[in-house]
């Protein structure tokens, strides 16, 4: 049976969604075709949220309603916000004390997660009437440099959307996936991304069906509209412009800009009128005016193939994505000087929805036949914060993930029964340059004199490249209380209490829609277990086998007349009592593919 | 949940010793990760998932330490019970301490501009040289479970690395990166 899983481009400025369609993977279109859905939603009072294209010319004359590239603000606090952008025209609830950046609007305070889940919703039911179905999982691109607050809130965006995350992929690496894929290449990609705003380079190796990420690098600061920037500069050098322009005549002038850069990626040669004034920009001055930002991106490439030891002889592909590798001075400076013309086949505008969707699709389980996998890094390192206000990194940058690191930490004063780590993500050495991630308090640590405790805190990130963090004191064997305090942003109980009051209010149809997916996810459980237990019985005491089919039982009653909250929680009992039974089968899995042999005996082997 | 402890060089099938052929390493990794990697369970119980991300963070870890000749070192030290962690004096022989001034010198006289760049490039040589030695000897070393002689030689390769990666960056210093 073909499952129905999509991938989703979760743009600043446009967002797409692609799933498998007999040929391929293809973007999905709306009722009137089109494939863009712009990134922006207007709200309304006591209706829908307008989200897309008539939202985005409503931005005129409904500014403050009006929410425009919310990717820029996941993740963030109010403070970042204002700081990075003070002239947006929304309305924040200074009331909010989590520092969240929540806009006030006609229908109520909003803050980047309900905004991004709207945008969603509409993607998501565009999907469910193209399938003709329910969607099973979705894979949601993110920038590769988007730290662990942002990638979790983007999640937490697909949840309150009643979506389930089969996984977050970085884009870039989504780029390589749909090439790869298509040319079923064995080999080095370069995959070279430059956005709007921000610009990356990733480089990935594929051997049969396994992409593994080598090294990854980018400039946050960098991006097309740099290039626009230039051109409007050179307009006003040219034009003999004297005095400064106010705000609106800037923005004409950026756009006129906007307008001769992707003229020039058309023709060699652009008449410019600008006031009284005419004149030509061509390509040769366009190559001169932009050498020095073409030179950044180019420095880039060099420093991650350094980072992954490699030179460009060893590169087979490269990769353009993003609107901005259009321009022919990119094309031009990529082909120099990895010495061979990069792949354009695929439209850099979608090439990395197209990848999510491959991914959706494999992980959904239709394409169990192939062997394929994606091993992805970490971008950024993790570090805690240590005396005088430096980072000792935990979990340094480019690492393959899954990854865990235990660090072990002692006790500083008699008696001490509490400990606080704080938690940084960034490349810097002082705890001030870095992104704060999260304070940790661990509690229970029993009282010793001081240096006696050992406590083994554990750093995990997950496939997604989100991080947990548990803790263990050794010389007593006790497990320390863990309290995570998010630094910004909305901590576990804020997303619990949304998902609650969407469940409740907001959308009628939230709680029939979470009572399908539970039945959904209940049936697939019982389903699961049924087929482990038909390959593995042997691994099940008659016991455990009785408890089991007791619970499988009530939960098939709750299946058929039961609420959604009855479904989670039988459905958690069920991974309870099946869960050694699971972990006897997971050793077997790896065993069988070590040398046939469980995990277990092969301890006792080294043991001896 | 019980800890994975299952022996680096077992779970890749290498013979346990230094010299190892990486691209064998490399195909048995990428095969252990398409069987235990998360991906493949994303329909599975949240316990076989939390079990799988366990299994493949360990490969990862694994895989990490054996990619690296340093820290395959001190791994293969680590499994004759010698801790690298405890330097003691002894640990360093007076000649490294001199031979590490000497290189370090070389290094902080070199000019601060794009000029140093070929030197650079020599004393990188140079070291890659003395690494290739070290190493050679190490495995010796090891094979002749001469583990005070072995540790020894760790800790002069640690040295030698730290000073690439100064050597490195400042290279990349020096190219405006």
């Amino acid at each position: 049976m073909h499952r129905r899983a999509v991938g989703i481009d979760l743009g600043t400025t446009n967002s797409l969604i692609t799933a498998s369609c007999g040929s391929g993977v293809e973007a999905l279109p709306d009722a009137d075709g089109l494939q863009l859905l712009p990134s922006v939603v207007q709200y309304r009072k006591n209706q829908t949220p307008v989200v897309g294209a008539i939202a985005r010319a409503a931005a005129i004359d409904d500014p403050e309603n009006t929410i425009l590239s919310v990717k820029r603000l996941l993740g963030k606090s109010r403070s970042e916000i204002l700081s990075q952008d003070p002239f947006l025209p929304y309305q924040f609830d200074d009331s909010r004390d989590d520092g969240a950046p929540a806009i006030v609007t006609t229908a109520g305070v909003m803050d980047p997660v309900q905004i991004s889940a709207d945008i969603l919703r509409v993607l998501c039911d565009r999907a469910e009437v193209c399938l003709a179905g329910e969607l099973e999982g979705v894979v949601i691109t993110v920038p590769a440099y988007f730290d662990d607050a942002q990638r979790q809130q983007t999640k937490d965006a697909a949840s309150l959307a009643g979506l389930r995350v089969l996984r977050l992929l970085n884009e870039p690496t989504a780029a390589a996936v749909a090439y790869g894929l298509d040319t079923k290449d064995q080999g080095n990609i370069v995959v070279f991304d430059l956005g709007g705003g921000t610009f990356d380079v990733s480089l990935l190796s594929l051997q049969r069906g396994v992409f593994e990420v080598l090294a990854t690098g980018g400039d946050t600061h960098l991006g097309g509209d740099d290039f626009d920037r230039v051109v409007s500069d050179w307009l006003m050098q040219a034009s003999v412009h004297t005095g400064t322009l106010s705000h609106s005549k800037r923005i004409e002038l950026l756009y006129l800009a906007n307008q001769i850069k992707h003229q020039l990626s058309e023709t060699e040669s652009v008449d410019v009128s600008y006031g009284a004034w005419t004149g030509k920009l061509d390509a040769e001055l366009f190559t001169e005016l932009t050498r020095e930002l073409v030179n950044r991106t180019i420095n880039t490439c060099r420093r991650v193939l350094r980072d992954a030891k490699l030179t460009t002889d060893a590169i087979d592909n490269i990769v353009l994505v993003g609107g901005a590798t259009r321009m022919p001075v990119i094309r031009n400076a990529v082909a120099e000087f990895f010495g061979k013309s990069p792949l354009v086949n695929i439209d850099p505008d979608k090439v990395v929805a197209i990848g999510a969707g491959i991914q959706a699709d494999v992980l959904i389980g239709n394409k169990s036949e192939h062997n394929f996998l994606l091993l992805d890094v970490n971008p950024l390192s993790l570090g805690i914060e240590t005396m005088g206000e430096l980072v000792e990194k935990i979990i340094p940058r480019n690492t393959t993930i899954p990854v865990a690191k235990a660090q072990e930490f002692t006790t500083f004063k008699d008696g001490q029964t509490v400990m606080s780590l704080h938690v940084v993500q960034g490349e810097r050495e002082l705890v001030s340059d870095c992104r704060s991630l999260a304070r940790f308090e661990l509690r229970g640590i029993p009282p010793m004199v001081a240096g006696a405790a050992k406590i083994r805190v554990t750093f995990q990130v997950d496939a997604d490249g989100l991080l947990s963090v548990t803790a263990q004191e050794l010389s007593t064997n006790t497990k320390s209380e863990i309290q995570i305090k998010p630094s910004y942003g909305l901590n576990a109980d804020a997303i619990e209490k949304m998902l609650e009051s969407s469940r409740d209010h907001a959308h009628a149809d939230m709680e029939s829609r979470a009572l399908r997916e539970a039945q959904l996810e209940a049936t697939q459980l019982i389903d699961a277990l049924a087929s482990a237990r038909k390959v593995d019985s042997r691994l099940l005491s008659a016991e455990e086998a009785s408890r089991i089919a007791d619970v499988v039982a009530r939960l098939q009653s709750a299946i058929s007349d039961g609420s959604s909250n009855q479904i989670h929680s039988l459905s958690e009992e069920l991974n309870q009592v099946s869960g050694d039974f699971a972990a006897r089968r997971m050793d077997l899995t790896i065993g069988e593919a070590l040398r046939g042999h469980s995990i277990d005996e092969i301890e006792h082997s080294t043991d001896e | 949940m019980q800890q994975i402890k299952q022996n680096y060089f077992q779970l890749f099938k290498l013979s346990e010793s230094f010299e190892l052929d990486v691209s064998t390493l490399a195909e048995n990794y990428r095969q252990l990760q398409l069987a235990a990697h998360p991906d493949r369970f994303a329909a599975a119980s949240e316990t076989e998932k939390m079990r799988a991300v366990q299994h493949s963070s360990y490969l990862n870890e694994a895989y990490d330490t054996l990619k690296s000749t340093l820290r395959r070192a001190a791994y293969l030290l680590s499994l004759h019970d010698v801790d690298v962690e405890q330097v003691k004096q002894s640990d360093l022989g007076m000649d490294l301490l001199l031979e590490q001034i000497q290189l370090r010198e070389a290094l902080d006289e070199l000019p601060k501009d794009s000029s140093a760049l070929p030197a650079l490039e020599n004393l990188k040589a140079e070291v890659t040289v003395k690494l290739a030695n070290m190493e050679r000897f190490f495995a010796d070393e090891l094979q002749r479970r001469e583990f005070d002689s072995a540790k020894k030689c760790f800790h002069e390769m640690q040295f030698i690395h730290k000073l690439l990666a100064e050597i490195d960056s400042s290279e990349e210093q020096r190219l405006g990166y």
